[in-house]
């Protein structure tokens, strides 16, 4: 919890994050072949869940964005391209290159075409 | 108690749980101090865990002391009903053989020499070990054993949160397999409608003998109320088999041949479902292509089912589509072929269109819960032991593969592992040969387990760390997908009798010494609060509390999935009959039939089974349960029996490639010649469980051998020699 709420102060405007979340990937380059399978999958959703969630939300003005929106070649074109709000204003006011990679990461595992066998129990 | 007197308690708990549903007298155990003076005999709303299913139910306290456990029919899933098993989980509290307080081994492993310590003396001594084999081996040098709980979670976080790769769940001795044939082909494991399925095909599927849940009496309604027809293929007379309309003694290990010859038939005769075939599925013409080769003729050969009844059956199949269903069933994987059969399965489930349809296949619905944030840990630096990406690149990243990765740690390869942490489970018992399980268990720095009994795992162990039963402890909120979905909530019914702790409070003790709380540093009261946010009533947590159970009165919905613009999560977005993802991996794209080994002279294939009596290891020591079962006994055909001069009750010794056990005989024609059969759970080495030395462990006989896809321990790959003693 301690983490969590110096987390929270670091992220700050949390609101807003995601209308600029794909503007600062369209200026942090990410090697698309290989961030997907790189970065860390559980701080990733983190990531995503305290930031683009904020707005991206069933009823919200975002719109309702999870890992299923997309194919894993459309997430890595996607932060490649940051087409998000058209680029207007970058994340790394809030995320630092390190924590986008993380979110591609989990985005790209869980995308509609990932390979995400069920489980028993869980 | 006798079989009577127990299964009538057990049959009056629904209509004692109907008379005493007054929902002014529930009152969660928080309130319980106030109102302990005034309301003597409360209702608390709670969920069992005697078994997988979760079924809902209200716990009857009086004094502070349960006195019973009735269904609650708030819950559509468990449908009013607590099964015998769920009734007696009263005795997994007052059982007198529970692990009281915690221990710290003092002879020999396996010598049974323990001193009762505090709870700081016995986490002290397990941070210390694992610090310890941290510092030279690496956090990689530590393995975390887990099974389904409520409150597995923290377990698996702080393996994660301490560096480890190395945990290993329990799906590759149970239903690996399946969840990765109908992951590969729909994107997804549906559920079965059985309730209104009119057309039911089950492959060893036995549950009307092995497993009791509301399922169960879904199939015992639409089988007997709804007249839907039962094929069930077995190579022994099971009760399912007793009550299905046709009985086939498959030749074991060809269930796939008889899926195939059904595919032949039903695509030659053009009688799959064309329009849903050319919308949603991927593949068909080689498919089609495929099982040209796979005859009913050619099948009746290998599964020894006439050619004229495949025929029959296939085409009553599609007839009866989209209320048809081939049951996946639920238990581990056969052979080594066992995921191609799975597949088989879904793929003939695909074609007739039963997908989303009432009485066929259902996607599951979910219900959204909220879920605590914090940020995690970093990732483990070493791969897993058991090498899952170049082994098993398909199967489930969080689950492993239990016996490669036995295999690799015994090897010490790629690099040692010297310390396990173990939480429900019982590996000595729940994997195939025991003696390789001793083995590693002998040849750890460190073995902490976290049980409520005295498991023959446990009796190995350097430190037990007893656990709250599930009616003394407060869990997080747990969500049930299904063609029904809920959210379960349990809560103590009374507190802990013993000096036992929730493993939630195990784990936050363990992380505290391991420099880890900043990733436990929460209570469960917040955890849970998160959970149930998102659920649509303005308190629902006091819902929850007051309730045990929310389940969206929308469901069931069929068809939800069945838009052309659906897109599956599969690599095609269709359901793929022909998996790419097979194909880049490596394996056949389509179910291939290998040929099974053959039975060699003078031995049998051992096929194994389980009963309602027990679930597993876990419920096998309550003294209600294993009354009526206290020893098991290998089922042999009276042929064999005679040549081999073997009577009803005469002791017998069977013997396999790893081991051999004792136990009794039964001759029944119920069998196939070329098998005995046994049940799970028996002959425990602990002396602390009721069943030790009682029958014969199938633990010690099965050799190991896993289906080459998912990893699943082949459980029915074992030959072996039977003689009287």
């Amino acid at each position: 919890m301690k983490s969590f709420r110096k987390l929270g102060k670091n992220l700050g405007v949390l609101a807003v994050a995601s209308l600029v979340f794909a503007g600062l990937l369209a200026l942090v380059p990410l090697s698309t072949s290989r961030a997907g399978q790189k970065g860390n999958e559980a701080k990733g959703k983190f990531y995503f869940k305290q930031t683009c969630k904020s707005c991206h939300i069933k009823g919200e003005k975002g719109g309702e964005v999870t890992p299923l929106n997309k194919t894993q070649a459309q997430w890595q074109s996607y932060f490649a391209k940051g087409k998000h709000m058209k680029g207007t204003e970058p994340l790394t006011k809030y995320m630092t290159p390190e924590q986008l990679n993380d979110a591609l990461t989990f985005l790209y595992n869980h995308a509609v075409d990932s390979p995400q066998p069920e489980t028993c129990g869980k | 108690m006798n079989r009577r007197g127990f299964l009538k308690m057990a049959t009056g708990g629904a209509v004692g749980a109907a008379l005493l549903q007054t929902e002014a007298c529930r009152v969660p155990l928080q309130q319980q101090k106030a109102a302990k003076d005034v309301v003597p005999r409360l209702e608390i709303p709670t969920t069992c865990d005697m078994c997988v299913n979760k079924c809902s139910m209200i716990a009857i306290v009086e004094k502070g002391v349960l006195k019973k456990l009735n269904p609650n029919p708030e819950n559509p899933k468990s449908k009013g009903m607590l099964c015998a098993r769920g009734n007696a989980g009263i005795q997994q509290l007052y059982d007198t053989a529970r692990i009281k307080h915690p221990m710290i081994r003092t002879g020999e492993r396996g010598e049974g020499k323990w001193k009762v310590v505090g709870w700081d003396e016995a986490l002290d001594f397990a941070a210390q070990k694992l610090s310890a084999i941290k510092e030279k081996y690496g956090p990689q040098g530590t393995l975390w054993s887990s099974s389904a709980s409520f409150q597995e979670v923290f377990f698996r976080n702080l393996s994660q949160a301490f560096g480890s790769p190395n945990s290993v769940r329990h799906p590759t001795l149970c239903l690996a397999s399946v969840n990765l044939a109908y992951s590969v082909t729909f994107g997804t494991v549906p559920s079965f409608d059985v309730q209104n399925a009119r057309y039911i095909i089950m492959s060893g599927a036995n549950r009307l003998e092995s497993f009791i849940t509301p399922d169960t009496m879904d199939l015992i309604d639409s089988t007997t109320e709804r007249k839907a027809r039962l094929i069930y293929l077995d190579p022994r007379f099971t009760k399912t088999a007793a009550k299905a309309d046709e009985w086939y003694p498959i030749k074991p290990g060809t269930d796939l041949a008889f899926i195939l010859a059904m595919l032949n038939v039903i695509i030659s005769e053009n009688r799959y479902n064309k329009e849903f075939v050319s919308t949603y599925c991927s593949g068909f013409e080689q498919l089609a292509e495929h099982v040209k080769q796979y005859t009913p003729d050619w099948a009746a050969e290998e599964t020894q089912i006439p050619a004229k009844d495949i025929f029959r059956i296939a085409r009553e199949f599609s007839d009866a589509a989209p209320r048809a269903i081939y049951y996946a069933g639920r238990r581990s994987s056969w052979s080594r072929d066992d995921f191609s059969m799975r597949r088989g399965q879904a793929i003939l489930n695909a074609i007739v269109g039963n997908w989303d349809r009432q009485g066929g296949m259902v996607p599951n619905a979910k219900v959204e819960l909220g879920e605590l944030m914090f940020l995690p840990w970093d990732d483990p630096v070493a791969p897993r032991v058991d090498e899952l990406d170049k082994n098993f690149p398909l199967a489930a990243k969080g689950d492993g593969v239990y016996l490669k990765l036995r295999e690799n740690v015994l090897a010490g390869q790629p690099y040692p592992v010297k310390a396990w942490m173990i939480y429900k489970q019982d590996p000595m018992s729940a994997i195939p040969e025991q003696e390789k399980t001793l083995q590693m268990l002998r040849q750890m720095d460190f073995v902490g387990v976290i049980d409520i009994q005295m498991s023959d795992t446990a009796w190995y162990a350097d430190v037990i760390l007893p656990e709250s039963t599930y009616l003394e402890r407060l869990d997080p909120v747990e969500m049930l997908g299904g063609i029904r979905p809920v959210v379960l909530y349990r809560q103590p019914v009374v507190k802990p009798l013993h000096d036992t702790k929730p493993a939630f409070e195990i784990v936050q003790g363990l992380a505290k010494r391991l420099n880890l709380s900043q990733y436990f540093d929460y209570t469960m009261e917040q955890w849970i609060a998160e959970q149930v946010k998102p659920l649509p009533m303005d308190l629902p947590l006091d819902y929850m509390k007051k309730h045990g159970v929310y389940s969206p009165p929308q469901y069931p919905k069929y068809g939800s999935t069945l838009s052309p613009d659906h897109r599956f999560v599969t690599k095609s977005g269709k359901i793929e009959l022909l998996s790419e993802r097979l194909r880049e991996a490596g394996y056949d794209p389509l179910p291939v039939y290998h040929q099974p080994s053959q039975v060699p002279e003078g031995k049998f294939r051992l096929v194994l089974g389980r009963h309602a009596f027990f679930t597993h290891a876990s419920t096998s020591n309550n003294p209600w349960l294993n009354s009526f079962s206290p020893e098991n006994a290998l089922w042999i055909h009276p042929k064999p029996a005679d040549s081999l001069g073997i009577t009803d009750a005469s002791l017998v010794e069977v013997a396999s490639g790893v081991g051999s056990v004792r136990l009794k005989a039964r001759v029944t024609p119920k069998i196939r010649t070329d098998c005995v059969f046994m049940q799970h759970g028996y002959g425990k080495r602990s002396p602390w469980l009721r069943l030790a030395n009682s029958g014969g462990s199938d633990a010690q006989l099965i050799e190991t051998a896993w289906d080459t896809v998912s990893g699943g321990a082949a459980l029915h790959e074992t030959f072996v020699k039977v003689r009287k003693v």
